[in-house]
């Protein structure tokens, strides 16, 4: 295993050899290369194909805005689609494959898309594709998507772990080279709390990559020491393989930490970690991407950027061919030619667009100036170029600068909208910048070393000073500033063949000037309409060529073209990454409820209610469906005893001497008049007048209720009162505090409920109706001493109790309540067998209490009392709202009594069409009720209230079906309470 | 002798587990009893705290170790305060209540949370991955309190010392929460 184009000198560890497979062929490399400088080491310039055409492409960059060099890395499960090249780090073992290809890579039979080219310009899909309409989802799109793309899934559940996590810092440095580097250092010898974050495995930034000397030595050996003396100071974290990605409000930042994407094995780590930075400043130094020229075929692999052949030259030691070339129209082109020079490297020439003198002096490389490269040859690699003056000269690689572009994108996540500058040709960061963002170096248009390490220091001093701090006196780091002048030139006129400017989408010179032909003149248009800037490089390389492009042919100037806004991710952040570790059974938490265990012990099958499971039903015997269970439930609980876990309903704990005049407010029915040893039913209603949440509230003592809601809206409750309290009425002495979890809560219902409770509650308890009749309440002692609140309260409509004690004892109550009710039949009964009951007894709940019903509208309109001031009893008597017409809760049963009725069916008089203008009201809650042996459901309908009797019809149009039911009361069973006062 | 009795079983009771760097256990018999200062009672109610606990009532978001029942006084909003101590019994409420008499309303909120302490030099490392706040020393001393949210879950956090923290959550969502913190503490380890 050679590695043909591996030369000397570079940042790699050439002790420690690393072997990869690049599809199934083994190659080597070393620690410290990356996949794509491994691959160009071993002269595999061929690495994928293109999105559209399938041409062939190799590694045209070296860093995250590589739009070619994208790979399928690792294998099977572990397979992470367009990964690209220049950023994955080479590990032994390391697996890649290439994209986008019908066949091998060499052989792609999918390049025929690239002699078809000329029928396949931008909008070509949308404007063939169109008929018949019906064809686009079942035949086009999956044609088109199948030969077209990038990489695949591998349809199989990731199988890494991922986390998420929180810093915080007084300065984030996004970036770590020289403007970074002497940023942080600059905060962090002042005592500041630093974040240094650099998407690269090795700080320093182009400081690796360039032979600049600064403070008299190599830049990699500064950028090192200077790192060292941070890694050295405990309030300074330096994170590399991290990419800041997003800046969003009051100096929060999403950064994405790769942990374990340069290790074979994950070892049940998380592979990466999405953090959330919260900064009180932060220094952007984000440095900045070069840009290409367009010219003929200048997409062939073995064309790269100049920089980028620099940083396989001088940091991984490899040349990425053996013949190279320059295009330039600025300086710093000539540096790539002096830096391989140097490395012994062959220059055939340097061919500047600018017609002046070389701004560096190169004896031995020809000079060519004022020409431009016009064409390539050499379909799978580059084989020799063409000048403008018609002379072809032999290369394997042409290093390509076009000039270098800040990386503003950050400070455009809000909307910042970059200014041009006319001297160094580019955009730098304008308009507001996030919340305490500033900017350093090359990513601010300081171009030059020396530039770059002065503002780095500079921004961080003047920050951190205005967060207290005194800036450490240091002597400047002594560095030049290069030659760095740069020509609008954007593409060779003169090109003949298809010049590439997003090679990504495959988007050419001529598709701009199509795009603007058509209309698509503004640049987010010319974005939609040729794909230019999209996928996962977002036309690093691309966007400001092509915008050039088009403010020529539409003859505004590049400023008044602008860009197309930069939005977070900077680089693509792994689903897997967003998703943490909300995934599966841990994608939410669980509430258990304090007889959960019993329950999974005896039988019970759990629904999730919010974050809530809850017993359903209990299995019994050979029960084989859902209605055995809850049939034999609510018969049971009827006619018998029933236990049901109602720990869930909201409680709160109510304390003060205004505690009774608050809750009048709170309610739309007076509590204040309420005995102690009391519990009263309480509607509440919203502002505007619409119900918000029912329960019962008990008085425990003088200035102690306490107050239950429903479960759904426990939160909400809790929380709307303490905003009254805090902020409606803050002169009330009233306390509020949640005791939902505190105590384990049972319903006991059912004739033979005294019978049952008289075995638990301690001796000196009188449960006699006489002594403790309906709705009463009392804190009691039970089973030897250990306190319990006792509440005389029936959902079910029987003899019924609601029996608390503290939670750590709601397991075991359980098991005595039902050990206690064995004698009498008793079983455990879970929600269906409660929401039956329920319905049997004409209960409004969520489905009837929905946000948009009244009081009215559920026939307790007389408990919205006039005599006080308490929300939404005002608005609640609008006119519309108490209109004697208005829907009224009813019951209803089908006349066929054998027939299901159905929630949601709509009431439709009968001899009228069932449409809207007939619609009479609806169905919300239906059961099949064991005690009646037939379907009861519960719904609004218009005057339902003088409608007994009648016959209506049920349609459900959604089910297909209709049938005729007959208006009830709702109260389907003991419609005079009998029961549950007896 | 009553003829059923009830067994005491705490969501959390026994968790109690080393990790490199790490120590995560839940104190065992933690009564937590919440007190809120009256309208217009409060110097009152304060008095009788110093006086009870031989400790002022700190500051909002400021907790104190008091003399009695090696009680922790955290207070948590101007009118509001947990007074932490060890008790088995189900009677928490009853003690305060015999400490400050009736000067403040007392809620009992023992089973209403649970709580887990982590302690060790890599404690903070752990709760980075889960807790929104800076509790970096300079920025949560030694006794500070705040109210946040871990994954998805209302959390108290209580500095307990430079190395350890006491968390505190809904007692219902105990299994999430040892969970949350138990996947951070092994994801760092």
């Amino acid at each position: 295993m050679t590695q043909p184009n591996r030369i000397g000198g570079g940042l790699i560890d050439r002790a420690k050899p690393l072997t990869f497979r690049f599809n199934n062929k083994e190659m080597a490399g070393f620690e410290g290369d990356t996949l794509a400088s491994a691959l160009l080491a071993n002269g595999q310039r061929l690495v994928g194909r293109s999105f559209k055409y399938h041409r062939p492409r190799g590694v045209f960059t070296a860093g995250s805005e590589e739009p070619n060099a994208l790979v399928h890395l690792r294998t099977g499960a572990h397979t992470e689609p367009n990964t690209r090249a220049t950023m994955a780090e080479l590990f032994d073992g390391l697996t890649a494959t290439s994209q986008n290809h019908r066949g091998s890579l060499e052989h792609d039979m999918m390049a025929v898309t690239d002699f078809l080219s000329p029928f396949l310009s931008a909008g070509f899909y949308y404007k063939t594709f169109m008929w018949p309409k019906a064809f686009w989802e079942k035949v086009y799109e999956p044609a088109i998507r199948a030969s077209a793309g990038l990489g695949r899934l591998s349809m199989q559940e990731d199988p890494d772990q991922y986390d998420k996590g929180f810093l915080h810092c007084d300065l984030l440095v996004i970036g770590s080279g020289p403007a970074g580097l002497s940023a942080a250092l600059a905060a962090a010898r002042a005592g500041a709390r630093v974040i240094l974050a650099d998407e690269d495995f090795v700080a320093g930034g182009r400081l690796n990559s360039e032979t600049l000397e600064l403070g008299g030595m190599a830049g990699h050996d500064w950028a090192a020491q200077a790192l060292a003396e941070l890694a050295s100071m405990g309030h300074v974290r330096i994170m590399t393989r991290t990419t800041v990605y997003g800046a969003y409000d009051h100096g929060i930042y999403g950064a994405l930490e790769r942990c374990t994407d340069h290790l074979a094995d994950s070892a049940g780590k998380p592979r990466q970690i999405l953090w959330r930075i919260y900064s009180k400043r932060a220094v952007l130094a984000a440095g900045s991407t070069e840009r290409p020229i367009a010219f003929g075929n200048n997409d062939r692999p073995g064309v790269m950027l100049a920089g980028a052949v620099r940083t396989y030259v001088n940091r991984f030691g490899v040349a990425p061919g053996k013949e190279v070339a320059v295009f330039t129209n600025n300086d710093d082109g000539w540096r790539t030619a002096a830096d391989l020079t140097a490395k012994g490297v062959h220059i055939r020439a340097v061919i500047d667009s600018r017609d002046r003198a070389a701004p560096i002096t190169l004896p031995d490389v020809r000079h060519i100036r004022g020409a431009s490269v016009v064409n390539t040859v050499g379909r799978k690699g580059l084989k020799s170029i063409t000048l403008t003056d018609g002379q072809v000269l032999p290369v394997d690689c042409l290093a390509v600068s076009g000039g270098w572009n800040p990386n503003v994108h950050l400070t455009c996540h809000q909307r910042g909208k970059p200014e041009w500058r006319d001297d160094i040709k580019a955009f730098v960061p304008g308009g507001t910048m996030p919340a305490g963002m500033v900017v350093a170096g090359a990513a601010n248009g300081a171009m030059t070393l020396a530039a770059a390490l002065a503002e780095g220091r500079a921004q961080a001093e003047a920050q951190i000073s205005d967060l207290g701090f005194t800036p450490a006196k240091a002597d400047p780091v002594e560095a030049e500033d290069e030659p760095q002048d740069t020509a609008a030139f954007w593409y060779v006129p003169e090109s003949r063949h298809r010049a590439w400017l997003d090679q990504q989408n495959d988007v050419t010179v001529k598709d701009v000037k199509l795009s603007h032909q058509e209309g698509f003149r503004a640049v987010e248009h010319l974005k939609r309409y040729t794909t230019l800037g999209m996928a996962t490089d977002q036309g690093k390389t691309a966007n400001i060529p092509a915008l050039a492009i088009m403010s020529e042919i539409t003859g505004r100037t590049i400023p008044e073209t602008g860009t197309t806004i930069f939005r977070p991710p900077f680089t693509p952040v792994p689903m897997g990454a967003l998703a943490g570790r909300a995934r599966g059974k841990d994608f939410r938490p669980y509430r258990l409820t304090p007889s959960h265990k019993w329950a999974e012990e005896h039988g019970a099958s759990f629904v999730t209610v919010g974050n809530w499971l809850r017993a359903e039903w209990y299995v019994q015997g050979d029960e084989k469906g859902w209605r055995d269970s809850v049939d034999r439930e609510a018969k049971t609980a009827r006619e018998k005893v029933g236990i049901c876990d109602v720990t869930t309903l909201g409680k709160i704990d109510i304390k003060g001497k205004d505690a009774g005049a608050f809750l009048d407010k709170v309610y739309a029915n007076t509590f204040s008049t309420l005995k102690i040893g009391k519990v009263r039913y309480g509607l509440m209603l919203r502002e505007d007048g619409i119900c918000y949440d029912d329960g019962t509230t008990a008085r425990l003592s003088e200035n102690h209720y306490v107050m239950t809601t429903t479960t759904a809206n426990a939160v909400l409750v809790f929380r709307r009162m303490e905003f009254a309290r805090q902020c409606l009425w803050p002169n009330m002495d009233v306390h509020l505090i949640s005791t939902t979890d505190g105590w384990a809560q049972f319903a006991v219902a059912g004739p033979k409920s005294r019978d049952l409770l008289r075995k638990v509650v301690d001796k000196d308890v009188d449960l006699s109706n006489e002594a403790f009749p309906f709705m009463s309440c009392a804190e009691i002692t039970v089973c030897g001493g250990t306190p319990a609140r006792l509440f005389r309260i029936s959902f079910s409509g029987e003899l019924a109790y609601e029996i608390a004690v503290p939670a750590r004892y709601g397991n075991s109550m359980m098991a005595v309540l039902n050990e206690a009710g064995a004698e009498f039949g008793a079983v455990p009964y879970g929600t269906e067998a409660l929401s039956v009951m329920r319905i049997e007894k004409g209960h409004a709940v969520g489905n009837e209490l929905n946000g948009q019903t009244t009081a009215h509208n559920i026939g307790l309109g007389k408990m919205v009392s006039q005599k006080k001031e308490c929300i939404g009893n005002v608005l609640s008597q609008r006119p519309e709202m108490i209109r004697d017409d208005a829907i009224r809760m009813m019951g209803f049963r089908p006349v066929d009594r054998s027939q299901k009725l159905i929630t949601g069916s709509h009431f439709i008089n009968k001899g009228e069409e069932a449409v809207m203008e007939n619609d009479q009201g609806w169905m919300t809650s239906v059961a099949y009720s064991p005690n009646l042996g037939h379907s009861i459901g519960l719904g609004f309908i218009k005057s339902g209230h003088e409608r007994k009797g009648e016959i209506v019809r049920a349609v459900s149009p959604v089910h297909g079906t209709e049938m005729e039911v007959e208006i009830v009361s709702a109260h389907f069973i003991d419609p005079e309470g009998e029961r549950l006062r007896g | 002798m009553a003829e059923f009795t009830l067994t005491s079983a705490p969501p959390l009771a026994g968790v109690d587990e080393t990790f490199d760097g790490i120590h995560l256990r839940a104190p065992k018999d933690l009564a937590i009893v919440a007190v809120a200062l009256p309208l217009g009672g409060e110097d009152a109610a304060l008095a009788a705290i110093a006086k009870g606990y031989g400790a002022d009532l700190p500051a909002p978001g400021k907790s104190t170790t008091a003399q009695e029942d090696g009680a922790t006084l955290l207070r948590l909003a101007p009118d509001q305060a947990f007074i932490l101590f060890h008790r088995a019994e189900p009677d928490a409420e009853t003690i305060v209540a015999g400490r400050i008499g009736d000067t403040a309303y007392l809620t009992d909120q023992t089973d209403t949370w649970v709580a887990l302490e982590l302690s060790g030099p890599r404690a903070r490392t752990a709760l980075e991955r889960i807790c929104p706040l800076d509790i970096h020393p300079d920025a949560f001393a030694v006794g500070d309190a705040a109210r946040t949210v871990m994954e998805h879950l209302g959390t108290i956090i209580l500095r307990t010392g430079q190395d350890s923290f006491l968390l505190l959550s809904a007692s219902s969502s105990a299994g999430s929460f040892l969970h949350a913190v138990e996947t951070s503490i092994k994801n760092v380890s």
